[in-house]
């Protein structure tokens, strides 16, 4: 699903990312994590084409990335589903709307949007908050939402860039189970964390960052 | 079609919740198109207003023969007979010199006093020629002006364009300079609108970098600003226009009294229907290049590399 070739990323004098190369299998559910500043952000901000690689190929479900045209952006981040340790949500929309904004940008019916966002929010068990907006829910309501928001359109790939960082351990553990529901749903899930409590209590593969460098768990078993 | 529909349906709820979250904004922007479109509006008031009346003055070809005091009622139905006999010769009038008195009153308004105090009527006999109007018109008149100048009973004969030349050629100028002059007002106000707008579209910077990481595209993204600038061009356009007949009526309500002719010269008549569908044209054109360009810099904002 995810192949990285030698991928490097540059600012003027630092450097982000050196050489990484790893791949993501179709269904895997794996860690990618590193201390601040590693580059963890960094790559999926490559992934969804935020930024260029300065060097090296990232490969999308057979997508290059990198030689996409403008114009096709917006495709490739309609085809991923992305959670933010910020939430990211439109504060002057409803939970409802938020969740039913991504359906409008692929340009599915109404009717069918508002079936399908209700349906997203009740996996995630916010049912009850359809019409409050962002502003009127707890840390931990917000992240379900951006998750609700983030699977509404069963993307093939789902990435999260700390998704945890603004949450008490309690709802982090909660989170994480949500993402293990959704991989088991056939999504492939690569999450960026530096929280080593969570990726040792999950148990899945973790890519190491140290520097901009892998240092482990590049390959898929 | 049902997508475009939708999109368009999503794009003006949008707009609605963009004009409703900026008031202020929106607000600003909106008053300064209305403002210039006012002026706009009552320039073409007045300019459409002389149009009329050159048009009026351009249909009413007419030679005035003033007659000597002297003149016989043989010599005076010789010269009626052998006009009417011309070719393009419409009618010929007989203006008596009562008629010439109510005339003269009629047209002075409050200065018609004066004509009270004379002791006798000063004003002489004349005889209106109305020709058909068309190319040859005016050689027409000028050959009649000159032929019957000479003739027995006549004092003077007047067939003068000049006027409604130097008319034409003053309201070509004020077309052209008011064309000029607005183009430009116009495009400072794209400008102005454009700053105006793009502090909306600045505030809202953190929901477009949302919408666009979820996979809109540039277009959807802008597409509810420029619904709103339709929207903002349409309202402040026929809020001008509004604001233009009202003027026109309050004008000629309170200052109707003083002095009716010049009044009823430039704001006689209503705009005309060509004058209205330009104002609210380029109204919506002003708002909606002001909102594009507003909406150009989500390019910036677009996080894609």
């Amino acid at each position: 699903m995810i192949q990285l070739f030698n991928v490097s990323k540059r600012y003027n004098d630092s450097v982000a990312v050196s050489g990484a190369t790893f791949e993501v299998a179709k269904g895997e559910f794996v860690f990618l994590t590193g201390p601040s500043g590693a580059g963890k952000t960094t790559l999926l901000r490559m992934m969804l084409r935020q930024e260029l690689p300065t060097t090296g190929q990232i490969l999308i479900d057979k997508r290059d990335v990198g030689a996409l045209p403008v114009s096709k952006v917006p495709e490739l981040r309609r085809s991923i589903g992305v959670v933010f340790q910020d939430f990211k949500l439109i504060q002057r929309k409803t939970a409802l709307d938020n969740v039913a904004y991504v359906l409008n940008v692929a340009g599915v019916p109404r009717a069918q949007q508002r079936k399908k966002a209700y349906e997203a929010l009740r996996s995630v068990g916010l049912n009850h908050k359809l019409s409050a907006n962002p502003g009127a829910l707890s840390g931990g309501e917000q992240q379900r939402v951006a998750i609700a928001r983030a699977v509404v359109n069963q993307p093939a790939l789902l990435l999260a860039d700390e998704p945890t960082g603004n949450l008490d351990p309690d709802l982090a553990v909660e989170i994480m189970r949500l993402f293990r529901e959704i991989n088991a749903r056939g999504t492939t899930v690569l999450v960026a964390t530096h929280d080593r409590d969570l990726i040792e209590r999950m148990q899945r593969r973790t890519v190491i960052l140290e520097r901009g460098h892998v240092v482990a768990g590049a390959e898929s078993p | 079609m049902n997508v475009l529909w939708h999109r368009l349906r999503f794009f003006a709820g949008d707009a609605w919740d963009e004009l409703r979250h900026s008031p202020g904004v929106n607000l600003l922007a909106a008053g300064t198109l209305i403002a210039v479109l006012f002026g706009a509006g009552l320039l073409a008031l007045v300019l459409s207003n002389i149009e009329n009346f050159v048009a009026e003055l351009r249909d009413d070809v007419r030679i005035e023969i003033y007659l000597a005091e002297d003149i016989t009622t043989g010599q005076r139905n010789v010269l009626i007979r052998e006009l009417r006999s011309i070719d393009g010769v419409t009618q010929v009038d007989r203006i008596d010199k009562s008629e010439a008195l109510e005339r003269y009153k009629s047209w002075a308004g409050e200065m018609a006093t004066l004509a009270e105090d004379l002791e006798a009527n000063p004003l002489p006999e004349s005889l209106e020629v109305f020709l058909a109007t068309g190319p040859d018109a005016q050689a027409l008149g000028s050959r009649i002006r000159a032929q019957f100048s000479e003739k027995a009973g006549v004092e003077q004969a007047r067939f003068d364009r000049s006027l409604l030349g130097r008319i034409e050629a003053l309201l070509n100028i004020a077309r052209l300079g008011g064309g000029a002059l607005g183009l430009l007002i116009l495009c400072a106000v794209v400008f102005v609108m454009a700053s105006v707008l793009r502090l909306a579209v600045y505030a809202r910077r953190d929901e477009i970098e949302i919408m666009l990481l979820v996979g809109a595209t540039p277009l959807f993204v802008r597409g509810p600003f420029l619904v709103a600038g339709v929207v903002q061009g349409l309202i402040s356009s026929l809020t001008a226009l509004a604001l233009v007949e009202t003027t026109r009526w309050g004008v000629r309500g309170y200052a109707g009294q003083a002095s009716p002719a010049l009044l009823d010269l430039v704001i006689e008549h209503s705009l005309p229907g060509r004058f209205i569908f330009a104002i609210i044209a380029v109204g919506l054109l002003v708002s909606c290049t002001a909102a594009w360009f507003a909406v150009r810099q989500t390019r910036g904002l677009s996080n894609i590399a």
